[in-house]
């Protein structure tokens, strides 16, 4: 594999330098996502493509506006943990949710089915 | 800073980091891990968000369809835009563009507090309707058992995000004042890139707060 000399001395914290257009183009990509968000959501409600949409956002900011592509490795570790926590939290509190006995459901509370489409009737 | 030997050319050098390199390097880690913990504090509350959804399914949906979905959409637009900004005046600053990293700076403080205004006019609107936290729930539009759970967590996720906002914005401000004294340039810029960091923090919780209250 041939190195890149352009970039093969650099790396260790000092970031490259590139235009302001990456960061108009991200911005229009957020709006557009954010516009999409408000139609699906507001007609056919899909918490799963919301999230979807949410976490498309969110890489776009992460990666792009907090430069996390040129982050050191040790950077993009501890906050890439952080998220693997949430994760794990998350698979948790879903195996919880999806296994218990009905007797322990709160009263008055109607579960959701996970399982089923998360689509609502109008 | 007390260190009185003239050893250190660069007076931004704190005396226990050899190099402004690796000071650079331990305070952007150091930033991350802290915005790792800041991550952690929302998914508990989104935890709590996924556990009363589940159980109050319909009554989540039916009290999300009385947030006022104009302003939490507005909201969110001034906020990506307000990051756009905030990223702009790193740039800006990178390339020893001080007057224009301030007005940048500027914009986004003011993008701050027009999202404050307007998350204020939706808890006003709240406030009056009865639509309030905990024993003090009293929306006659809304009574689904459940329902007042999905202002709970409305007030306490939107609230602790506009606390964030407020700490953001109070970051910004005093990152603007060392910008005008002209304190930063090219080769010393860290705390604008960590004062944008922070900001596009409150952007990312904002990016999942608003799909999961105003659009189930």
């Amino acid at each position: 594999m041939a190195h890149q000399p352009a970039h093969s001395e650099s790396g260790n914290g000092e970031h490259h330098t590139h235009g302001a257009g990456r960061y108009w183009i991200v911005w229009v990509l957020l709006i557009c996502f954010t516009l999409l968000t408000w139609y699906t959501g507001s007609h056919h409600p899909n918490i799963f493509l919301a999230l979807a949409i949410a976490v498309t956002k969110a890489s776009l900011v992460v990666l792009f506006f907090m430069h996390m592509t040129e982050a050191p490795g040790a950077n993009r570790l501890v906050f890439s943990v952080s998220l693997v926590f949430t994760a794990v939290m998350m698979i948790g509190v879903f195996g919880d949710l999806l296994t218990r006995n009905p007797m322990s459901l709160p009263t008055g509370s109607v579960p959701s089915e996970i399982h089923a489409s998360e689509g609502h009737a109008p | 800073m007390s260190s009185s030997d003239g050893a250190h050319a660069n007076p931004h050098l704190a005396h226990h980091f050899d190099s402004i390199e690796k000071q650079d390097y331990a305070v952007r880690l150091g930033m991350w891990l802290f915005l790792g913990t800041e991550v952690l504090l929302f998914a508990g509350l989104f935890l709590g968000y996924t556990v009363y959804r589940h159980f109050y399914y319909e009554a989540f949906h039916e009290a999300s369809r009385h947030l006022d979905l104009w302003a939490g959409t507005v909201n969110t637009v001034v906020l990506i835009t307000s990051s756009l900004s905030v990223a702009l005046a790193y740039h800006a600053i990178k390339q020893n563009k001080s007057k224009q990293c301030a007005g940048l700076l500027i914009f986004t403080i003011i993008c701050a507090i027009a999202f404050l205004c307007i998350k204020g006019i939706e808890y006003h609107h709240k406030f009056q309707e009865g639509a309030l936290p905990g024993a003090h729930y009293h929306y006659a539009e809304v009574t689904a058992p459940g329902a007042n759970l999905f202002y709970t967590i409305y007030f306490l996720t939107t609230g602790l995000h506009a606390l964030h906002v407020i700490v953001g914005m109070s970051i910004l401000i005093w990152v603007l004042a060392r910008v005008l004294k002209g304190e930063f340039s090219s080769s010393h810029y860290v705390p604008v890139e960590l004062g944008g960091l922070y900001w596009h923090l409150v952007d990312l919780v904002w990016i999942f707060l608003y799909p999961l209250l105003y659009l189930i």
